[in-house]
């Protein structure tokens, strides 16, 4: 019989056993993954070349302050400035609240350059610009309620004070979020009454290194006026609006910290369980030669099989369930906009597979331990 | 007769080291489940707790929170002398026209900033809401650019101390006084004179208009059906409990946490309860045999080992509520997604909670039980006695 083999034996011995524990490693592992993956979404909005270069101007106020819309022509002669566009959060109900999605009242004409991530046919959004009442609709939505080209959808305003019935022009795939409207804001403005406010600007650059100057530049603008501003990179901004949701981070870590210490306890009683019933064996392993590392190698081998054959189905699990998850859910919605994609990082994994090793290590090290130093006669005597 | 109760304690006090390790797996996952209920249901129950059953709220048509609504002064002036509305000694109708904004504030701690409602009230605005106590400073004042605020805020914002003062809109708000309001969503605002608030942040509306009623249905009935109707008002009317109900769905993420975590966890902990109860019947094959020499039957068996394993997990879960409790009344706060303000709010452990955490571990108590029980009832007799 070869070592691997010897090893594979004794971590069968207990079938019911292995199956109760392996899964006891898979289900914690997977847990950990998904609140990780959880915390990660929140807590680490996702970065790209087209999100370092965007600029977001806000009422220094807070969010839910308008600013005056002739501020746009001041911050366009701004150094730096690529692009300016209005952008308002619309948040009207389609049919019912239940079908919350995303809507935004924005500059048409420069929706493309601001989010260049989100890939719309070129003759789409051609049309989207000429039809005032006309909008543009990410993928997600567009599947979510079967909507085609052209489709007409009324939206009841809940912070604006007017119904927008808009014509489908354009769709959207790409970006961090594929579920967003998009419509003019002048149409808004036109079905509003002209109140010349808009809730944000946001700005592309020209250059990373434009970005400082023109935070700086815009914000001193408008000082001591009746609105003035606060102006930052969309990661701050993003990173601001996690902050509000609460102390996340030490919520979902303490989670972890327990589900991870609770598996290290289950695992090592387990272990030592596994390992006490077998004190004979080892004597009969060290009456025939074996020496202590030897069978500590040997026990080592089959708790570290064990935690990195539950570690890897735990987080590859995750990783399955998350995908799945993302493909038929539209977790969007169900957690009130708070995901928008749920990615599995290698980080995230490779930390999980790392709790298997330690695992594996820490459950087994001192039951092992005591019966490889336990004398061979000792041993012997036990019963099983 | 069953097999008596002390056999199974002893048992569980001779493999001391298994029963403490599975215990503590179980006492953990009820713990977790009690805390994250235990903050949903702190915000919950701070909405719910909020309004008074005879006030009624006027929002603009359609919206779906104060502080997104609008309300012209010409439709206040309509509102608030309609019949129907109670009025006080003076004959000055029970109607405040309130605004709501959103500020943003310097956390206590100067890392970062949040989101804070400013609610400005009207003359009647107190007389409304019963539930509001100063416990430090006094009152503000109309124009002089005084407001109070709330215990909760003052203890998680800068600046917002009696005595201190803070910058917003241009202006230095001065905090003249804390004020309490019996755990409800009223503890996370700061409140001043609605009139300054509308001019100091240019706003030519306002936001609400919060109403009481006469104590006759039929009137207010039909007060309501003509407001409604009325051309000249595009207006919504419901009770100022019910807006606040509405809001507890901000508690649903965090309900949805606690429950997947609840589910999942809890089934890895009955896989462990099941892997000592397992070892537990192999270590006692012979003893099994014994009993059933003794007289006792395959059911009494089954019976008791099952009820070994509901004992671990009763005292499990009886640790794990027990961790819990110090969580009761702790401080905390989330973003609402109704207002997108920051709600101040404690964690509430209820007996009802304690009660589902209990309920929990005895599920995970049968569930482990369960199978090794009924494998330790069908060993055969004579191979019980034999083996070693």
């Amino acid at each position: 019989m070869t070592i691997p083999g010897f090893i594979l034996r004794n971590a069968l011995r207990n079938k019911r056993r292995l199956v109760l524990t392996l899964l006891s490693v898979t289900l914690s592992l997977f847990l950990f993954t998904m609140l990780q993956t959880a915390l990660h979404e929140m807590t680490q909005p996702s970065q790209t070349e087209e999100s370092s270069l965007r600029v977001i101007v806000r009422h220094k106020v807070s969010l839910g302050n308008a600013l005056p819309t002739k501020y746009q022509s001041r911050i366009e002669r701004v150094p730096g400035v690529r692009t300016c566009m209005k952008f308002t959060w619309f948040g009207g109900i389609y049919r019912d609240p239940k079908d919350f999605f995303p809507q935004f009242a924005v500059d048409a004409d420069k929706l493309a350059d601001i989010f260049s991530e989100a890939k719309v046919d070129p003759q789409e959004n051609a049309a989207f610009i000429k039809d005032r009442a006309g909008c543009v609709v990410g993928i997600k939505t567009m599947d979510r309620f079967g909507w085609k080209l052209g489709d007409r959808i009324t939206l009841k305003g809940t912070i604006w004070p007017c119904d927008p019935v808009l014509t489908i022009r354009g769709v959207y795939r790409g970006g961090i979020d594929e579920t967003n409207l998009f419509f003019h804001h002048e149409y808004m403005d036109e079905l509003c009454g002209k109140w010349g406010v808009c809730l944000n600007f946001w700005i592309r650059a020209h250059r990373a290194e434009d970005i400082p100057g023109l935070i700086k530049q815009i914000d001193e603008t408008f000082a001591n006026t009746d609105a003035e501003t606060k102006t930052e990179t969309e990661r701050a901004f993003l990173l601001e609006f996690v902050s509000m949701i609460g102390n996340v981070k030490v919520l979902i870590n303490s989670i972890c910290s327990v589900i991870i210490f609770t598996l290290i306890l289950v695992t090592a009683s387990t272990m030592s369980m596994a390992i006490r019933e077998r004190a004979r064996e080892i004597a009969i392993l060290k009456a025939v030669g074996y020496d202590g590392w030897q069978i500590l190698g040997l026990i080592l081998a089959e708790s570290f099989g064990l935690a990195l054959t539950g570690g890897f189905l735990g987080c590859f699990g995750a990783w399955f369930g998350a995908t799945m998850l993302f493909q038929y859910v539209n977790i969007a919605t169900v957690s009130n906009g708070m995901f928008i994609k749920l990615e599995v990082t290698p980080h995230i994994v490779v930390s999980g597979m790392l709790i298997a090793i330690v695992l594996g290590v820490v459950s087994c090290i001192v039951p092992a331990w005591s019966s490889v130093r336990m004398s061979v006669v000792t041993g012997l005597k036990e019963l099983d | 007769m069953a097999v008596p109760l002390r056999y199974n304690f002893r048992n569980l006090r001779v493999r001391w080291r298994l029963t403490i390790a599975t215990m503590l797996g179980i006492a953990l996952v009820v713990a977790v489940f009690v805390m994250v209920m235990a903050l949903s249901q702190g915000l919950k129950s701070t909405y719910v707790s909020t309004g008074d059953p005879r006030n009624l709220l006027v929002l603009r048509k359609g919206s779906t929170a104060e502080s997104s609504s609008q309300i012209t002064r010409s439709e206040v002036r309509l509102i608030k002398y309609l019949d129907g509305i109670a009025r006080d000694g003076d004959g000055e109708p029970l109607a405040s026209a309130e605004i709501l904004i959103l500020i943003n504030l310097d956390r206590i701690d100067h890392h970062g900033s949040g989101n804070v409602l400013v609610r400005g009230i009207g003359p009647v605005g107190l007389r409304l809401r019963t539930s509001i106590r100063l416990i430090e400073g006094r009152m503000f004042q109309s124009g002089l650019h005084e407001c109070v605020v709330s215990r909760k805020i003052s203890e998680r914002f800068a600046n917002c101390r009696v005595g201190e003062q803070f910058r917003s809109g241009r202006t230095l708000w001065r905090v003249v006084g804390i004020f309490e309001a019996a755990k409800t969503a009223y503890e996370s605002e700061i409140w001043t004179d609605a009139d300054e608030i509308r001019d100091v942040f240019k706003r030519n509306f306002y936001g609400s208009i919060l109403i009481r009623p006469v104590e006759n249905s039929t009137m207010v009935a039909t007060m309501i059906k003509r407001m409604e109707a009325d051309k000249q008002l595009s207006i919504r009317v419901l009770p100022e409990v019910e807006y606040y109900i509405e809001q507890t769905k901000t508690a649903a993420p965090i309900q949805w946490l606690g429950s997947v975590l609840a589910v999942v966890m809890s089934i890895g902990a009955a896989f462990s309860a099941m892997n000592t109860m397992y070892a537990a019947v192999s270590a006692r094959t012979r003893e099994i045999g014994t009993l059933r020499v003794l007289g006792f039957r395959r059911r009494h068996i089954y019976v008791s080992f099952l009820l070994e394993s509901v004992i671990l997990a009763l005292f499990g879960g009886a640790v794990g509520c027990l961790f819990s409790l110090p969580l009761n009344g702790m401080a905390t706060g989330t973003m609402s997604w109704t207002t997108f303000s920051e709600v101040a709010f404690e964690f509430r452990v209820t007996p009802e909670l304690l009660a589902k955490g209990m309920a929990f571990a005895l599920v995970m108590g049968v569930l482990g039980g369960l199978l090794p029980a009924r494998l330790a009832a069908r060993k055969p007799v004579l191979d019980a006695l034999r083996s070693v």
